[in-house]
């Protein structure tokens, strides 16, 4: 796969560089199809993905390889696009603002809506293996001051059972802690074996894993009057119809006023008009209107 | 690009000064080439030209930055232009921003609606940059 | 600590309306948006149920409820489905018009033997909406469509949408019927802008 990338213009290298004016198509068609702004400043990087898919798909030309693209919706090529154009990890402490937020901000709000007794409700979906849920668990832990106060309910679900295993187990290595500050580390892991280190078990059982298809109505059906819902670096990667599934999915589990935090490439702004944007002073964030709305 | 714009007249260079620099214009229109001849038209004349697709890509743009003026285009997906105006008057920290709304509908019940959504303006399509010109400038220099 | 850990229900099957098409139709007229929303979802999987959530678009008001009337008309991406929704382009209502658009360049295949006729409708309104469903249509007569409307229409606006649509796909062999759609329209600075970026776009080195 990243033959290309070493051989650089070698050889077999590109059909042929793209031009300022294929590029700016390219993106354009991508910006709408997607809601990812490409940086200009990584021209490079884009142009070597794009050429490595019209080798790949076996095309001849950059023309040859946007007309199909565009007119005959090459199933599945989008999303292989999509795989290249963007990085596909999980870590502790990623796009902490949105943590941030929810400590600072909205967690507030969805308590003042509270009677007393009635959980917080807050769903990681997708999770991959597991960082997402633990990182709001212990964000919730250490910076949320009425965390005591409140019955808080953590799910964590994602359609890969075997990354849901490896987030049940906990177990991770170096590099997806290196954000966590280290006195955190030391607070929830333990050092299960050279280098790798397990969330401590009292966290580990708090969180509700289970696998869910996020665009099958029947499997969401068990998630409701959900408050806040972490949905990031997942919608990317649907085509229009399922992305929107998703979103009306999202609607019916969550309550009035309930928030949802998006990756921050992503925006509910292409996809559907269920939600509002809500800008705090850490995040931009979408949220489910009071029922009352537009009648 | 071949298709240089009329030069402005020197009633038009003589409005330049009340352009405030950095004023910034949020161009909501869901067609490229409407995003790009109103973009054209502003930076010339001075203006910070912000883009957005739909109206809810344009509340949120409104949310993030500092706006001075808002044009906007009526259909659009996902939401149209009435719906983000209504919006944008609900919403106290947006509530006071200018906007021209831009339609291809010429019936007088299609401008009473943008005016009912909170528009300032009405600007039938295709647009002319002179009047287009002078309504930004109207509108901005309120503000200010 | 304050987080507890949650138990997963059980999902209730068969809960609220009946699953049949008789009770789901009327289902649709509940006065509880949550009811009506959820019909219509369960009428998205069921063919031959088309004219049921057509004919509540047109009272529906609820934006949320709206939003899954049409997506179920996507999903059964019927000929009934199509001609039912383009039939909305005339609304006065312009979320539901644009609702259409959105629904109808989702499915081509559907889509594809009506343009045409929406092309050549009396209403300048419906033939921009075509234009426009037409960006994001993928099929691959929409450049011959195009060029037909540059060539064909007396609309400035109409044509100004499928100038729009072109710069979007840029395609070379458009090129004649953009420059032809400049002369026809000379006087218009609008247009001839766009024509020159749709060229621009098109250019193929
Ligand atoms: C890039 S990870 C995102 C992890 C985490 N949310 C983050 O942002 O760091 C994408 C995950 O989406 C999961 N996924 C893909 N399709 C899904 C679907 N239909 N429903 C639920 N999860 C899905 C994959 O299994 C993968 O673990």
């Amino acid at each position: 796969m990243s033959a290309l990338a070493s051989e650089g213009q070698g050889a077999e290298g590109p059909p042929h560089p793209l031009s300022d004016e294929e590029l700016a198509k390219f993106s354009e068609f991508f910006y709408r199809k997607t809601g990812i702004r490409l940086d200009e400043r990584k021209r490079y990087y884009m142009e070597r993905r794009i050429v490595e898919r019209i080798r790949r798909t076996g095309c001849r030309s950059f023309f040859e390889y946007f007309t199909t693209l565009k007119l005959n919706g090459a199933a599945g090529e989008l999303e292989a696009l999509i795989n290249e154009m963007t990085v596909n990890e999980t870590y502790f402490w990623r796009e902490n603002y949105q943590f941030e937020c929810m400590t600072r901000s909205m967690l507030d709000e969805i308590a003042r809506r509270k009677r007393p007794g009635e959980p917080i409700r807050i769903w990681s979906i997708p999770c991959s293996t597991g960082e997402e849920p633990y990182t709001i668990a212990i964000h919730i832990l250490e910076y949320w001051a009425r965390a005591d106060s409140y019955d808080i309910e953590i799910f964590a679900s994602d359609i890969d059972s075997n990354v849901l295993k490896r987030a049940r187990d906990g177990t991770y290595d170096e590099r997806s802690l290196s954000r966590l500050p280290p006195q955190l580390r030391a607070r929830y892991f333990k050092l299960v074996s050279e280098r790798r280190w397990q969330v401590i078990n009292e966290l580990r059982s708090s969180i509700a894993f289970g696998s869910v298809n996020l665009s099958d109505p029947l499997e969401t059906a068990r998630y409701r009057q959900i408050d806040l819902i972490f949905c990031r670096n997942l919608l990317i990667y649907f085509d229009d119809v399922s992305r929107r599934l998703a979103a009306e999915n999202m609607f019916e589990a969550m309550s009035p006023g309930g928030f949802i935090c998006l990756g921050h490439s992503e925006s509910m702004s292409r996809i559907t008009n269920l939600f509002r944007p809500r800008q705090f002073a850490e995040a931009l964030v979408y949220q489910k209107p009071a029922p009352s709305r537009g009648a | 690009m071949t298709n240089a714009l009329p030069t402005p007249s020197a009633a038009e260079a003589g409005a330049r000064r009340f352009t405030w620099p950095g004023t910034r214009v949020l161009v909501v229109d869901d067609a490229i080439t409407i995003r790009l001849f109103c973009r054209q038209i502003l930076e010339k004349a001075g203006f910070e030209v912000i883009e957005a697709i739909n109206g809810l890509e344009g509340l949120e743009q409104l949310l993030q930055g500092t706006i001075d003026l808002i044009v906007v285009d009526v259909n659009m997906q996902k939401m149209d232009g009435y719906e983000m105006l209504r919006e944008v008057r609900r919403q106290p920290v947006l509530s006071a921003i200018p906007a021209v709304m831009m339609s291809t509908k010429s019936k007088p019940e299609d401008v009473d609606k943008a005016y009912a959504a909170g528009a300032n303006y009405y600007l039938f399509k295709p647009i002319r940059p002179e009047p287009f010109l002078a309504c930004v400038r109207l509108l901005t220099a309120t503000v200010q | 600590m304050g987080l507890v850990k949650a138990k997963i229900r059980k999902t209730k099957t068969g809960s609220g309306a009946s699953d049949d098409m008789v009770g789901l139709s009327a289902a649709l007229q509940a006065a509880d948006p949550a009811e009506r929303r959820s019909a219509a979802r369960r009428l998205g999987s069921t063919t031959g149920c088309e004219a049921a959530l057509l004919d509540r678009l047109a009272f529906e008001h609820e934006a949320s409820v709206r939003e899954m009337l049409v997506l179920s008309l996507m999903q059964l991406g019927t000929q009934d489905a199509v001609r039912g929704l383009a039939e909305h382009l005339r609304s006065e209502d312009a979320s539901l018009r644009n609702a259409v658009v959105e629904a109808l360049e989702a499915m081509p295949d559907a889509v594809a033997p009506n343009i045409e006729l929406l092309l050549a409708d009396h209403d300048p309104d419906v033939r921009i909406f075509a234009c426009n469903l037409l960006v994001g249509l993928a099929h691959p007569d929409v450049p011959k469509w195009l060029s037909h409307v540059l060539e064909n229409d007396s609309h400035v606006n109409v044509c100004a949408a499928a100038v729009d649509a072109l710069t979007e796909i840029g395609r070379p062999d458009c090129v004649p019927a953009l420059r032809a759609c400049a002369r026809r329209f000379p006087e218009e600075p609008f247009l001839s802008f766009a024509i020159d970026v749709a060229i621009a776009r098109a250019a193929e080195q």
